[in-house]
This record gives C-alpha cells, structure tokens and sequence, in this order.
C-alpha cells in the first residue's frame, strides 16, 4: 500500500514539472497568463513531496 | 458543550484515524469544486484560473489558521469557539451566526446540484424545463436528510472514507487524461488574453470562488474526535488544503485551455470553447464537472457515465454535512451561553438534538424557496430582474454561501490573532509560518503575519461580495442583524454580560481539552508555561 502512495506522489511530482515546463514554453506569449498554471505545477509537486516525506518518516528514513 | 462552560457532557469517542479525519474534510470541501466551478467560468470567464487563484491562496491561509487553532484548541466549536476565546463572546456569536448561514446553505445548494448532476442523467430532473419536479426532489432531499438526522442515522466514517477515495481517483483520472490529450498551453494563454472579464465580472467570479473552498470548519469537527489530534490534524490537513487547491487551480486552466473531444456549438452552429457553455445557462453551471470530465477524450466516455453519480452522491454527503454541522454548532454555542438552552436540547427518544435539527432545516427549506421562486413563478422572476440584476436560485444560493464563509473566515483570522496575543501559552505543535516575535503583556508572543495578509485577502472578497451580490448584500447582513438582535435579547433576558464577555476558567478548560484529546506530553507543557508564567509575574511584583 506504502509502495502504491510513494508510485502516487511519484507521480504526482512528475506531473507538476510536465506542466512547469509546458507552461514555461508559453512564456514569451502567455506573460502573466501562465502564473496560475505555474502555481498549480508547483502547488503538485508542494503535495508530492510533502507525501513523500511522510512515507519517509513512516518507513524510519527520516 | 465548549470548555470553559458549566454543564457536564457526554466525550465523543476519538477514534478517527488519519485517512478519516482526511477524508472527513475532503467530503466537505471537496464537494465544493463541483458546484463553484460553472459559477466561476459564467463569471470570471477568461479569468476564472486567476479567480481561484487569489480564492486559493486566501484558502491556503484560512486551511493554515484552522490547522494550528484545531490542533491548539481541539474541540468540535470550530470558528465560533476560536473566535470567542480570541475576541469575547459577542464576536464569537458573529462568527458561530455566519457558520450557521453556511450550514443552512449548505444543506440546499448542495441538495440542489446533486440533483442537477441527476440531470445529466436523468434529464427530467433539468431545472430549466421541469421547475417544479426540480424544486419538489430537492425539498425531498432536505427534508428526508432532516428526517435522517432527527433520528439518529448519519454516514459513516468509511462510507464518507470511501466515496472520498472514489472520487480523488476520479477527478486525478479526469485532470491526468485532459492535461494529457486535451490541454493546449496556447489555447489558455489565448482565452486569458481574449476574454479577460471586466473588473466587475472578475470581482464577482473571485467571491464566487471562495466558494470551492468552504467547509474547513471540518477541521475541527474532525479534531475532536481524532487520537492525538495535535499531531495527526497538521498532517492531514496540509495535504488536504494541497489537494483541494490542486483540483481548484487543475479544473480551471483545464476548462480554459481545454480543446473539447467532442466539437461544441451555439445555437447558430459556431464553434464554442468549453467554458463558454456557461455563461447564462444555470442548468451547465450546476453540473460543470460532469460537463468538463465528457469532454476529456477517451477516459470521457466512461466518465460521462459515472461522474455525475459520484458527484451527486459526495454532493448529498456534504449537503448532510450541512444537517448535521449546524446541529452542531448550534449545541455548542448554546452550551457557551450565546444561543438558548433551547438547542442544545437532546430529545429522549432519537437522543438527538431534534429541535435544532428541525430548526436550521426550516430555514434551509426558506432558502429554497426564495432560490426556486424565479423559476416557479413569472411574476417573481422579473420582480428579481428588476431589483437583483435577474439573479437566478444558484446565484441566491452562491450569493449567501459566500457571504456567510468571507464573514466567519475573517472573524477567525482576527481570533487566531488574539489567541497569539492572549494565550501564548498554549503549546503550539503546528504554527502557521512567517511570525514577528515580540512582547505582549509581558509575554513573550509571535504575531502571525499570514493571518494580517489572509485577513486582507479574505476581508477583500467580502467586499466583492457586498458590491456584486445584489441578494447578498440584502440578505446577508440582514441575517447577521436578526442575529444580533437575538442575541442582545437573549442575553438581556439570562442575565448575562450583553456586550462584554462571560468570565470563563480558559486555563483549567485548555488542561481538560488536552486531557481529553490525549496530548499529555502538551498537557504537561501548557500547566509547566502556566506556573513558569506565574512565577515570573510573582517575581515581577515582589
């Protein structure tokens, strides 16, 4: 169950940095339009690691 | 009963686990995407991801604040109690009477989408074209809910743990397959730039997104029935205010910047963008998700089958919630003196606190009335298009909903405040961060610094919503002053301080609260603070 909530929070972070960089790539049109877009690439990788970090501490490794 | 009053009552049993007190308050909040989300697009338009935006950082502050008062102060009186240990108790009944409103609300707009979901099914259930069938099934779910809650009936833990669990499967399927297949970057960049709303339209959409985050008063309703609440209530709670923020931002930049899997057109046959389905077309906005997860290619087609099931079926479990919490709250303030004996009355035979029950019902079911009264009767609807700028029955509804949160949130910012300046002494196990350390009344405090800019934030959209809201702005303060006058009256009548506060033992209260929660290790803390306390201030006069 620990191993499916790590895979989760895996993929959690990798989506947040798949839609950094897409909306990254947008930059130069978008300006301003992309910081809610960056916000919630940032706010999923904020979630990722934080359950990471407690499957780390459940599992003694923090 | 609220510590600090005279009565004896009953201990609830702590046996809420982590994942239960998760997904206690992801039944409440996150029911609310599923109604804020149509609203906020009819409004915000192009700007709807900047709406939840601002509303989601006020949220993250207003979800830190709740954090540290429920696992400081862990007792099911939620704002209301914050906010009269804080401020005193007239502030705590302003604050308690706003949470009521919310509840009452609560009960019908969420009754009320639940069955718009139906309709997406079932499309007789449409407002629109069948008024009456609509009004007649949700005035069944209320009434039936209150029936269920007189007699003792209330969902389960794991009930509310399993249809949570469903339902974040769900919508990370939904959002995953449409980041995927359906999101252009371009296409939201292009929206934003085209159809960025008037600042009127943008201030109405921002106080119509507040409310996809109501419901934290879950928090603390949670903390008193959760083992070792200090510690267990700042881990679930972060990651549940990460994961509402999460869907909040993920649904709004999705339905912009959404290329629909199946083409959409107006009346004249012209190609649509998605969100612009709902502007003008309440029957859309009460059913947004189910809208949005349809458009989302291959996963679409089963979703369209089973979303607006799972989102009628978490709807009706927060619009119980709503039943149930302002039952509550009532009994609390009662036993804190700032509502009459009256609701905290438990009847023999359910042992529920029935007239309390059946009273917040009765004005849930008014609520519905004046809501549905445009679409029941001509006359009605053009006497609201004359005088509240032709507000449909979910704007009323959305109207209140935001009105009665942005109240009680910001009296609870100004109780967090307080509580950091009057009792520095109570062990803090989890403290919102960026705090300005200084002295208090000889006590050395941390003033909260995100609680001043949650403050703004929040005060803010209340001011959004008392400019854009014509029902609102009526019927919301309206509310707040019968209120009042209640309570002035009541008082009066009891013989109790009317303006000034009941003098309360808040030091013998917080030991027994951390007794009762099992936090020993902080009980022993806040009674070592309080003699060292004592002692400086002994020595101090000697």
């Amino acid at each position: 169950m620990l191993f499916f909530r790590a895979l989760l929070a895996v993929a959690m972070v990798v989506c947040g940095l798949v839609i950094l960089v897409r909306m990254a790539l947008v930059l130069p049109a978008g300006g301003f339009a992309i910081l809610p877009g960056v916000v919630l690439g940032g706010a999923m990788i904020a979630l990722g690691v934080h359950r990471l970090s407690l499957i780390a501490r459940v599992r003694g490794m923090l | 009963m609220a510590p600090g009053s005279k009565s004896a009552e009953p201990e609830l049993r702590r046996s809420v686990t982590p994942w239960g007190s998760f997904s206690w308050g992801y039944s409440d909040v996150g029911a609310d995407i599923f109604v804020g989300l149509g609203l906020v697009l009819a409004w915000a338009a192009g700007a709807s991801n900047v709406a939840f935006l601002f509303a989601g950082v006020v949220y993250v502050c207003i979800g830190l604040a709740y954090t540290e008062l429920a696992a400081t102060y862990p007792v099911a009186g939620g704002g209301q109690y914050f906010v009269m240990r804080g401020l005193g108790d007239i502030f705590g009944f302003i604050a308690g009477w706003a949470v009521l409103l919310d509840f009452t609300i609560d009960v019908t707009l969420f009754a009320w989408t639940s069955v718009d979901y139906t309709s997406q099914l079932v499309p007789a259930l449409t407002n629109s074209v069948h008024p009456w069938l609509h009004f007649g099934v949700v005035l069944g779910l209320v009434v039936g809910l209150c029936l269920l809650n007189v007699i003792g009936v209330r969902e389960s833990t794991t009930f509310n743990g399993v249809v949570s669990a469903l339902d974040v499967i769900s919508e990370t399927c939904i959002l995953c397959f449409g980041f995927l297949f359906a999101f252009r970057p371009q296409l939201l960049v292009h929206t934003m730039q085209i159809h960025w709303p008037s600042s009127y339209d943008l201030m109405l959409g921002t106080s119509l997104a507040i409310i996809s985050f109501v419901g934290l008063e879950s928090i603390s309703q949670a903390a008193q029935e959760t083992q070792r609440p200090a510690s267990i209530i700042p881990r679930t709670s972060v990651a549940l205010i990460l994961t509402i923020l999460i869907f909040a931002l993920a649904y709004s930049n999705l339905a912009l910047g959404l290329h629909p899997w199946h083409p959409i057109a107006d009346a004249h046959g012209h190609p649509q963008q998605f969100w612009q389905i709902f502007p003008n077309n309440p029957d859309n906005q009460g059913k947004a998700v189910a809208l949005l997860a349809a458009q989302v290619p291959f996963y679409g087609a089963f979703a369209a089958l089973y979303v607006p099931v799972l989102g009628a079926v978490l709807l009706l479990i927060s619009s119980n919630s709503g039943v149930f919490g302002s039952s509550r709250i009532a009994y609390a303030m009662s036993a804190s003196n700032l509502l009459p004996s009256l609701f905290a009355r438990v009847d023999r035979r359910y042992r529920t606190p029935v007239i309390s029950i059946v009273f917040f019902s009765v004005i849930a079911v008014v609520e519905l009335i004046f809501a549905a009264a445009p679409a029941l009767f001509p006359a009605v609807s053009s006497l609201y298009a004359r005088f509240f700028h032709g507000e449909n029955g979910l704007d009323f509804l959305a109207d209140l909903y935001a009105f009665g949160a942005a109240t009680s949130y910001s009296f609870v910012f100004l109780g967090l405040i307080g509580l950091r300046l009057t009792d520095p002494l109570s062990p803090r196990k989890f403290k919102i961060p960026l705090n300005l350390p200084m002295r208090f009344r000889g006590e050395r405090v941390e003033f909260p610094l995100v609680a001043v800019i949650g403050f703004i934030g929040i005060f803010s959209i209340l001011m959004f919503t008392l400019f854009t809201h014509p029902l609102g702005r009526i019927f919301g303060p309206t509310w707040l002053v019968l209120g009042l006058l209640f309570y002035l009256v009541y008082r009066r009548y009891r013989r109790l301080p009317v303006l000034r506060s009941q003098p309360r033992d808040w030091r013998n209260a917080q030991t027994e609260i951390l007794r009762r929660a099992g936090e020993l290790e902080l009980m022993d803390e806040y009674v070592a603070n309080v003699k060292a306390s004592d002692a400086r201030r002994a020595g101090q006069g000697t």
